[in-house]
């Protein structure tokens, strides 16, 4: 009975993962793997190579044989050639953390249906970008969890929603995807006044990430990073450290080609603040040519600092991006 | 302040107050749009405000526009014209023709004079208005004189259009000849300053003259204008008519009832024409009669048209009084013409009194005419008579005085031979001898078929007339004859005894006794002249002074006219052709007929060149076309349209 029981959940959970990832797409993940730019190392024995030298499989380098070096390591080959003694030294593996941050606030959610005929996504047709977010973390998730990687989700809006912590291997795949698919309840900004107000905004959250950060590892943040406060800071607090950071910026297609007309009262999701405006030729070139600056400048600011940058839009492929972009910039292999 | 087009201005305000009103909602509305993040949109509306006035201006269609619409309505305020002329406004005169060759319905089925109104109001329509924030007044003035025999000022120099335009309208078609003198005399008068000739004046300030006529005006050869001073416009399309030229009706000397009429039909058109005549008396038709009538000649050395004439005439008994109308049934252009009128007087016979102490032979005269009665009596016996109730009972038409001076004169008409009665303003400076008749107006009724050319008076009374007075013979030494208008009476004196003369003697005697007391008794105050020529006043004496008489005419009725203290009425107003009955209080009513019975007035052939006195002027080539043409409204309604356009743009949905 209870093995029916868990037969049953475990098939649920597989069908919401679905609903995320395309099975042929997840039989793709299966042979890639999430590599760090700076081989870290873990606290498990892991998969994972790591710089330092150390007791392995794999041979690395030669030093010469000192006295007191452990006899099983000389390399006899060498030695029978030029009649010295040399002693082989490994790479070590190490595990890797995988954390990835995902913006779950409302500028994620427009709920706008945007029919894109290049996709090659077998998914609902209403891409918006918190649905192009979660498949791009379920994606990176799964990435990770099947080869054993420690993984933590995070999930925020004006303050960090959700966390899945210290997961590892496929039976967290279920978790992971309950996890992304929940509805998250839209909170309305803190006031000044409230006690958490630290903890709030992008600033606070990666205060909150940034202690929370152990070792090293790998951090992927999914946003749009439209953070009225700015990012700057909170992004400081995450770059630098001990952890690659990929910050991905999704973007609609809507954000990106406004086709606005006429007069307009713009009325902002989150703390519904408006701007009137007049469509005119000229204000929608200022716009792209600020959202264009607005890009370059995070861009900068990530690469400056040791930080990669993505630009990804909702209505791109998720395959595409993970298969190819992904693998090129050397977040996977 | 006069607002001139206040219409134009309503219906541009009708459009444009609605339509700004539906600018300025639409403009309020704005459509809300939810967006991920209004981040990037504040820094774009702050970037743009900056670059704005750094910016070069760039291709704006809205711009573009509305810097087009205010150029617009700033060309409009200017008060563009098309206009053929430049400089100082100038002025003119209209000259329209009203006469009856002017009612011809020969140009699309309207009258002559409608389209000589036409193209005046046209030429008006024309006229450069005043120029909008200008302090000069350099607007077009003019003028409007319509003429028939007479001229009469429509409307002064004035630049107020519709006033002149009101004032062609007004104009009366008029049923007589047409005649330019004293229309040009008009013009003089109110176009030159005092002590100011053409010659000294500048070009530019000369009146100009604008005549619309069909150029059958009779005494154009008199007429005198400078070298263009005067822009002859043609009217008319053709000559053909048929109408009546001459009237007469009368009575048989023998057999009163019997009346005999005759009547001139002329055909002016090219070929011959047959028509039928209408014979009606008090508009019963007693008789039809057709008649040929041969076609017009001209005249190769005058080029003057001549035209066909054939006679008619017709015969009936009637003993009573009537109005006789003879009708051409031919349809023409030209209807003013197409029928006559005369009234024929009753078979009335008079009643004349004779005073006189003894004068057998102008006793025999007076029986020898066909008179009601004729009675005698004494100068004492006449005195003694009540003559109050001699006024006003009328009882004898006619009261002959032989050689007699009453003491009183009641009011009557009188043929007084051989004295002079008091209070007539007549007097005897001398007694003239031996007197001979040297001139008599032969044409006068009273003297029709008397020949006075042996009349010999052994003396005569020198009479010394009055100015008014009218003499219809002449002595050698003293007026002979004389017809005069006093108080009432009308007096036909002759200044000397006729038994001192040889003129008993002459047959003309007893004709010039029955002429006399007819004309006395019938044309004068009782039986006034009843046919006249359209222009031509109707004149009636012996009423009491001051009373009312009301008249009907062929187009109105109960206009009311005063006698004078002389007891006299005069109404000019007969300008048009047909049948003007007075009703005077307490007595029968006079019928008038008036008619046109002018050859020259029936030729209707247009003119396309008329002589004037040594000058030639042809018709103007182009009828009257509008030359000024004000395009300020066109420049407001491109301005209004520009409008649509650009907030069509505004909102449109297609980004440009």
């Amino acid at each position: 009975m209870d093995e029916k029981k868990a037969t049953t959940r475990n098939v649920s959970s597989r069908r919401k993962l679905t609903e995320l990832l395309d099975p042929q797409f997840m039989a793709r993940l299966d042979s890639l793997d999430v590599l760090s730019r700076k081989i870290l190392q873990g606290k498990l024995q892991g998969e994972r190579r790591s710089k330092r030298r150390g007791q392995s499989v794999e041979f690395a380098d030669h030093r010469p044989y000192v006295a007191g070096d452990d006899l099983r390591f000389v390399d006899w080959n060498i030695y029978g050639r030029l009649n010295q003694l040399f002693l082989k030294l490994f790479l070590e593996e190490q595990d890797l953390t995988v954390h990835i941050v995902l913006d779950d606030s409302a500028s994620m959610n427009d709920d706008r249906t945007i029919s894109n005929k290049k996709t090659n996504s077998t998914s609902a047709t209403q891409i918006t970008k918190s649905g192009f977010a979660k498949r791009l973390a379920a994606a990176l998730g799964y990435v990770s969890l099947v080869n054993n990687n420690r993984v933590t989700l995070s999930s925020f809006s004006h303050e960090i929603t959700g966390q899945l912590a210290h997961m590892r291997g496929r039976n967290y795949l279920p978790q992971m995807a309950e996890f992304l698919l929940r509805e998250t309840p839209q909170e309305s900004p803190l006031s000044p006044d409230d006690p958490d107000i630290l903890l709030a905004g992008f600033d606070g959250i990666c205060r909150q990430l940034s202690a929370g950060r152990t070792g090293t590892g790998i951090m992927i943040i999914i946003s749009d990073f439209f953070f009225k406060q700015g990012y700057q800071s909170g992004l400081r607090r995450l770059i630098g450290g001990k952890y690659d950071i990929y910050t991905i910026q999704v973007l609609s297609l809507a954000e990106l080609e406004p086709e606005f007309t006429g007069d307009l009262k713009l009325v902002d999701i989150e703390d519904s603040d408006t701007a009137e405006i007049t469509i005119s030729t000229a204000l929608l070139k200022y716009y792209k040519r600020t959202l264009n600056s607005y890009c370059n400048e995070l861009k900068d600011f990530c690469t400056s600092r040791g930080g990669v940058y993505v630009l990804a839009r909702s209505n791109d492929s998720i395959e595409s991006l993970v298969l190819k972009y992904l693998l090129k910039i050397g977040l996977l292999r | 302040m006069e607002w001139l087009t206040p219409f134009n201005a309503l219906i541009a305000g009708a459009i444009a107050i609605p339509l700004l009103l539906l600018m300025y909602f639409l403009k309020l509305k704005r459509h809300e749009q939810m967006v991920s993040s209004t981040l990037l949109w504040q820094r774009a509306i702050q970037d743009l405000q900056v670059n704005a006035p750094f910016q070069k201006i760039r291709r704006n269609l809205l711009l573009l526009i509305q810097l087009l619409m205010v150029i617009l309505l700033l060309l409009a305020l200017a008060g563009p014209t098309a206009s053929l002329t430049s400089g100082p406004g100038r002025r003119y005169i209209l000259l329209i023709d009203r006469s009856a060759s002017m009612g011809a319905t020969d140009i699309a089925a309207k009258s002559r004079l409608e389209e000589a109104k036409k193209q005046a109001i046209t030429f008006v329509q024309s006229l450069r208005d005043q120029a909008a924030f200008s302090l000069h007044d350099t607007s077009d003035q003019a003028m409007v004189i319509a003429f028939n025999q007479h001229g009469k000022v429509q409307c002064n120099f004035t630049s107020d259009k519709r006033q002149i335009i009101s004032a062609i309208k007004s104009i009366e078609p008029g049923g007589s000849s047409s005649s330019l003198g004293e229309a040009m005399m008009i013009t003089r008068a109110f176009a030159q300053s005092l002590g100011v000739d053409d010659n000294n004046r500048d070009p530019q300030n000369l009146v100009h003259l604008i005549l619309f006529s069909d150029g059958q005006i009779r005494d154009l050869d008199q007429i005198d204008v400078g070298a263009n001073e005067l822009t002859f416009h043609s009217l008319g399309q053709s000559g053909k008519n048929t109408a009546v030229t001459s009237l007469k009706a009368s009575r048989s000397y023998e057999n009163p009832d019997e009346v005999n009429v005759f009547a001139t039909v002329s055909n002016y058109d090219t070929q011959t024409a047959t028509c039928d005549v209408q014979f009606s008396v008090n508009n019963n038709v007693h008789a039809v009669k057709s008649v040929t009538i041969p076609a017009r000649i001209v005249d190769k050395s005058s080029a003057e048209i001549q035209p066909g004439k054939a006679a008619v005439n017709f015969s009936l008994s009637l003993a009573e009084t009537g109005v006789v109308e003879v009708r051409q049934l031919q349809n023409d252009s030209l209807k003013v013409d197409d029928a006559a009128w005369t009234i024929l007087p009753p078979p009335q016979r008079l009643t004349v009194l004779l005073v006189t102490v003894g004068n057998v032979i102008l006793e025999s005269a007076l029986r020898a005419c066909p008179l009601a009665e004729l009675k005698t009596c004494t100068p004492v016996q006449f005195n003694n008579m009540d003559h109050s109730r001699l006024t006003i009972e009328k009882t004898y038409d006619v009261i002959v005085l032989d050689k007699f001076i009453p003491d009183q004169l009641p009011r009557s008409r009188y043929l007084i031979f051989g004295s002079v009665p008091n209070g007539i303003d007549v007097s005897v400076s001398a007694i003239v001898k031996n007197q001979i008749v040297v001139d008599w107006q032969a044409s006068h009724p009273v003297l029709k078929y008397v020949n006075l050319s042996n009349i010999v008076a052994a003396q005569s009374n020198k009479l010394s007339l009055p100015r008014d007075a009218e003499v219809l013979a002449e002595f050698n030494e003293t007026p002979a004859l004389a017809l005069l208008r006093r108080k009432g009476s009308v007096f036909l004196l002759a200044g000397f005894d006729i038994l001192q003369s040889n003129w008993p003697f002459e047959p003309g005697f007893v004709l010039f006794c029955y002429n006399a007391t007819n004309f006395l008794g019938t044309q004068t105050g009782i039986g006034p002249q009843s046919d006249l020529l359209a222009g031509q006043p109707i004149h009636l004496e012996g009423l009491s002074p001051g009373t009312v008489v009301k008249i009907d005419g062929p187009h109105f009725s109960d206009r009311t006219i005063k006698a004078n203290p002389s007891g006299a009425l005069h109404f000019p107003d007969t300008d048009q052709v047909g049948i003007y009955t007075l009703k005077i209080p307490d007595e029968t009513p006079k019928v008038f007929a008036v008619n046109l019975l002018d050859d020259k007035e029936s030729n209707i052939e247009p003119r396309k060149e008329i002589a004037l006195l040594g000058r030639q002027i042809k018709a103007a080539d182009k009828s009257m076309t509008r030359s000024n043409l004000p395009l300020w409204p066109y420049f407001v309604v491109v301005a209004l349209i520009l409008t649509c356009i650009e907030w069509m743009i505004y909102n449109s949905k297609t980004r440009l």
